[in-house]
C-alpha cells in the first residue's frame, strides 16, 4: 500500500532577480510501515523534498509542477485549514538541530502539550499527563524534571529525544527525519536511531529519513533512494544500492563511503 | 539584583506612582484651593515647596499633577505600543504586499512634525487628558511598529517557527504564541523610552496652554504659570521640572537597565 506518492516534483527557489531550481521532477514512493532512506550531497534537494510534503517549505520556494499525494489526499491542493490539520498530526517531522527547533522561550513540557492541544480535545491537565507519557516513551531519564526544563538547560541528545515526544505526540502515520543525528555525537546517534527504529515496530509509523551519511542508511533503511542535483538518480531495495550500484553518483557516495570505512 | 540600574529605575519610578497613587492621603492641602494671604510664599515650614502666584501649595499641585504626567505616559504609550505591535508584526509576518502597504504608511506618519499634528488636532478636538493621550497614542506608533517588523523579519525564519508551522500551528498562534513573546524584549525597552517622551510630550503641550487645563494640574502648566514669574519665585519653576527630570531619568534607567538584563 502506497502512502506518499510523489510524481514530477519541481520546486524553484526565487531569489532577487532570478530563479534557481533545485527541484527538477522528484519521484518518490513510500509504502506503510516501510523505512525510506534520501541520501546524497548537501545541496541535492533532500530537505527541499522533505519539507514539500506538507508544505512548508521556505517562502521563495514555489512548487511549479508534479503531484503529492499523501494516502490517496492531493497534499498541493489542500487548503492551508486542512494542512493544518494535517501537519503534526498525519505527517511529523524531527530536524538536525532540535536546539534551534524548540522555542527558548516554553518548557519542553509546554510545547509537547502544544501539539497535543492543537490536534486533540484535551485540556491542560490531560495533556500533561500525555506529556509526562510521551517523555517516558522516548526513553528521557528524570521526565519528571525534564517536562519542566528548557531546551538550553538540556543535551543535545535530551533535546533531540524530547522533539521526537513531540513529533510523536498525535501518533503521525508519517514521520519525516531531516537528518536528526548529525549534530550529535556517534554514541549518542546510536541510540536516537534505535529508538527510532524501536518507536516505529511500536507505533507503526513510516518513516522518511534523510541523510548524507550511507552507514546510517545501510543500517536503517529499507529502501534506499539516491539524489543527485535535484533529482532521484537510484532507487531500489538496500542490499541491491550497496551491492550493485548502477548510477555514477551512486557508485561515488559508495566509494567516498567505503574509504571513510578503511581509515 | 546585580542590574544596579534597573534596580535604581525602577525605585524611582515606584516613588513616583506611589505618590501619584496615594495623592490624596500625602498632599498637605488642596491642590487648587486659593490662599490669597500666602502668595508667592517661598518654600518654608508650612509650605515645603512653597506656593504660587494664587497662593495654592505647590507640593500639593505636583503631587496631583504626577498623577495626570504618569498616566499620560502610560496610556499613551500603551496605545502606541499595541499598534505598533499590530501593524509590525502583521508587516514583518506576511511581507510582500502587505509590509510595503504598511511601511508606507508608516513612512508617510513619519513625514508629519508629531508635534504640529498633535497642535492641530488638539486645536479642533479641544485639549482634554483624555484626547491628549490618544494622539500622543496614534502619534507614536510607528517606532514600534518598525521595531517589531524588523525583529519579527529575522525571528521568523528561525528554525523554531518552521518547526511549529510543521506540528501545525496556525499563523496567528506562531504570531501570538511564539514570535511576540520573543520580540518582546526591544519593544519592552522601547515603551519605557517612550513614557518619558510621551511625559514631556504633554508637559510641552500643557507649557503652550493646549494640554490638561487649570486648573487641574499637571506639570507641564504649573510650568507655564512660572514663567512670568521665574524673576521672583525660582521654586514654580525648579520644583516641577524637578520633577519630570527625574521621572523621566527613571524611564530611562529603566531602559537601560532593561536593554542590559534582555540583551
Amino acid at each position: 500500500m502506497i502512502m506518499l506518492e510523489i510524481r514530477g516534483l519541481k520546486v524553484n527557489f526565487c531569489l532577487e532577480q532570478k530563479i534557481v531550481p533545485v527541484l527538477n521532477g522528484v519521484d518518490l514512493d513510500l509504502a506503510h510501515g516501510e523505512t525510506l532512506v534520501l541520501a546524497g550531497e548537501s545541496g541535492s534537494g533532500k530537505t527541499i523534498t522533505a519539507l514539500a510534503v506538507s508544505r512548508i517549505l521556505p517562502r521563495n520556494a514555489k512548487i511549479t509542477s508534479g503531484t503529492i499525494k499523501f494516502n490517496g489526499q492531493d497534499i498541493l491542493s489542500l487548503d492551508e485549514a486542512s494542512l493544518t490539520g494535517l501537519r503534526g498530526k498525519e505527517i511529523a517531522y524531527i530536524f538536525q538541530e532540535p536546539v534551534a527547533y524548540l522555542n527558548p522561550l516554553f518548557t519542553i513540557g509546554n510545547q509537547i502539550m502544544e501539539t497535543i492541544i492543537l490536534h486533540q480535545q484535551k485540556n491542560k491537565n490531560a495533556a500533561y499527563a500525555e506529556a509526562l507519557q510521551l517523555l517516558n516513551l522516548v526513553k528521557i531519564k528524570d521526565p519528571e524534571r525534564v517536562i519542566g526544563d528548557y531546551p538550553h538547560q538540556l543535551s543535545g541528545g535530551m533535546n533531540q529525544r524530547a522533539f521526537l515526544a513531540m513529533a510523536l505526540a498525535c501518533k503521525p502515520r508519517l514521520l519525516i527525519a531531516d537528518e536528526p543525528t548529525t549534530a550529535l555525537d556517534v554514541t549518542i546517534e546510536a541510540e536516537i536511531l534505535k529508538l527510532l527504529l524501536d518507536l516505529k515496530k511500536d507505533l507503526g509509523f513510516s518513516l522518511l529519513f534523510i541523510t548524507h551519511n550511507l552507514s546510517i542508511a545501510q543500517r536503517i533503511a529499507d529502501r534506499i533512494a539516491i539524489m543527485y542535483q535535484g533529482k532521484i538518480v537510484e532507487e531500489g531495495r538496500r542490499d541491491k544500492i550497496f551491492n550493485s550500484p548502477q548510477h555514477l553518483h551512486t557508485r561515488q557516495l559508495l566509494s567516498a563511503y567505503e574509504r571513510i570505512g578503511k581509515i | 539584583m546585580k542590574n544596579k540600574t534597573l534596580l535604581f529605575g525602577i525605585t524611582i519610578i515606584i516613588f513616583f506612582s506611589l505618590i501619584a497613587i496615594l495623592a490624596p492621603l500625602i498632599s498637605p492641602y488642596e491642590p487648587s484651593v486659593i490662599d490669597q494671604n500666602n502668595l508667592l510664599v517661598a518654600p518654608d515650614s508650612r509650605h515645603l515647596l512653597g506656593t504660587d502666584t494664587l497662593g495654592r501649595d505647590l507640593l500639593s499641585r505636583i503631587i496631583y499633577g504626577s498623577r495626570i504626567s504618569l498616566s499620560v505616559g502610560l496610556i499613551a504609550v500603551g496605545i502606541a505600543t499595541l499598534i505598533g505591535l499590530f501593524f509590525g508584526s502583521l508587516a514583518g509576518y506576511y511581507g510582500g504586499f502587505i509590509d510595503s502597504l504598511i511601511m508606507r504608511f508608516v513612512d508617510i506618519m513619519l513625514c508629519f512634525p508629531t508635534f504640529y499634528l498633535i497642535l492641530a488636532v488638539v486645536a479642533i478636538l479641544g485639549p482634554s487628558i483624555f484626547n491628549i493621550m490618544i494622539i500622543i497614542g496614534l502619534t507614536s506608533w510607528m517606532g514600534p511598529a518598525r521595531l517589531i517588523r524588523g525583529e519579527f523579519l529575522s525571528l521568523k525564519e528561525r528554525e523554531f517557527i518552521q518547526a511549529e508551522t510543521a506540528i501545525g500551528a496556525s499563523h496567528s498562534r506562531i504570531i501570538l504564541r511564539h514570535l511576540i513573546p520573543n520580540a518582546i524584549g526591544p519593544v519592552l525597552v522601547n515603551a519605557t523610552l517612550g513614557i518619558a517622551g510621551a511625559i514631556l510630550l504633554e508637559s510641552g503641550l500643557s507649557f503652550l496652554g493646549l494640554g490638561v487645563q487649570p486648573p487641574t494640574a499637571s506639570w507641564g502648566n504649573i510650568l507655564i504659570e512660572s514663567k512670568s514669574t521665574l524673576g521672583v519665585a525660582w521654586w514654580i519653576t525648579v520644583f516641577p521640572g524637578m520633577a519630570i527630570l527625574i521621572t523621566i531619568l527613571g524611564f530611562n534607567l529603566i531602559a537601560e537597565g532593561l536593554k542590559k538584563e534582555l540583551g
